[in-house]
């Protein structure tokens, strides 16, 4: 069974490069473009793992996670928060929603992976072998 | 008024972090220019987030020109040049003022001006200025990156 990861951000940018980020691995990749949309994803797919943005137009990922800790369905699912704000003002407020962990923007699509493997399990993705002639 | 927040050295916080943002995100080099008048752009992109709280009102400014902005976004999708349009252009700025924004909010917060960011949005164009009403602390900062210059400007209002 691959990892299901889902990525919530209003930035297709990052969409991308989360996807990117996991290309290797035995993993799929659900999207949403704000909180609201990312609970209603959630919701669905019951991912293992949520990456959400925090400023989002609709929901931003404060709300979201919010309400996400409140479904008794959803709030087991661990949620990493990605956020372009390093301030320790934000990064209490983010430890009291009950966050697994969080990564500031700008950052390395390896940091991204490490702190995910600290919370899910991947599996690098099988290479084809040349056959045996 | 809030003391600690105003006398933040904004052309300081903002020169270290441009050039992370740009080496991290995009691995290109941002390198601080000395005091000069703004750059002649021509085409240019500009990406914009207001920030608003009780304390601080106000909004960063990313300008470039518009081949710099094609780079900048053809690095950070790894893409070449004709795989990408407006769109992604506009995506990529977007993301890359935010997290620039992200990062003077959080010392003005840490500062004791707590303050909100809204989402990006882009202008261009190629002769316009953003002017400022009177009151308000504007830091122009320039860059060099690629051989193109790029400016950084903020405008920050105390109340």
């Amino acid at each position: 069974m691959p990892t299901k990861i889902l990525s919530v951000d209003d930035s297709r940018t990052i969409r991308l490069i989360v996807a990117r980020a996991f290309r290797p691995y035995d993993c799929q990749i659900c999207e949403a473009s704000n909180g609201e949309e990312g609970l209603a994803v959630a919701a669905r797919e019951k991912p293992d793992l949520i990456l959400l943005d925090v400023t989002m137009p609709v929901m931003d990922g404060v709300t979201m996670l919010t309400k996400l800790k409140e479904d008794p369905a959803l709030k087991p699912i661990p949620v990493i928060m990605l956020t372009a704000e390093s301030g320790r003002e934000n990064v209490l407020l983010i430890a009291r929603l009950g966050v697994r962990d969080y990564l500031v923007k700008p950052f390395k699509e390896e940091q991204l992976v490490e702190k995910t493997r600290r919370v899910v399990t991947l599996q690098k993705k099988a290479t084809a072998t040349q056959p045996v002639t | 008024m809030n003391a600690q927040a105003q006398s933040l050295d904004i052309r300081q916080l903002l020169n270290k972090h441009v050039a992370e943002v740009f080496q991290t995100m995009l691995s290109l080099h941002a390198v601080p220019q000395s005091h000069s008048p703004f750059p002649l752009f021509g085409d240019r992109v500009t990406g914009s987030v207001g920030l608003g709280g009780d304390i601080v009102t106000g909004a960063l400014y990313l300008h470039m020109p518009s081949r710099l902005a094609q780079r900048i976004t053809g690095a950070m999708l790894r893409l070449s040049a004709g795989e990408f349009g407006e769109a992604e252009i506009n995506d990529v700025l977007g993301e890359i003022t935010n997290m620039l924004t992200g990062h003077l909010k959080s010392c003005l917060c840490d500062a004791g001006a707590p303050c909100a960011v809204s989402i990006p949005s882009i202008i261009r164009g190629s002769s316009y200025q953003v002017e400022t009403l009177p009151d308000v602390r504007r830091e122009l900062l320039l860059f060099h990156c690629e051989a193109d210059p790029l400016a950084v400007e903020v405008h920050l209002k105390f109340n």
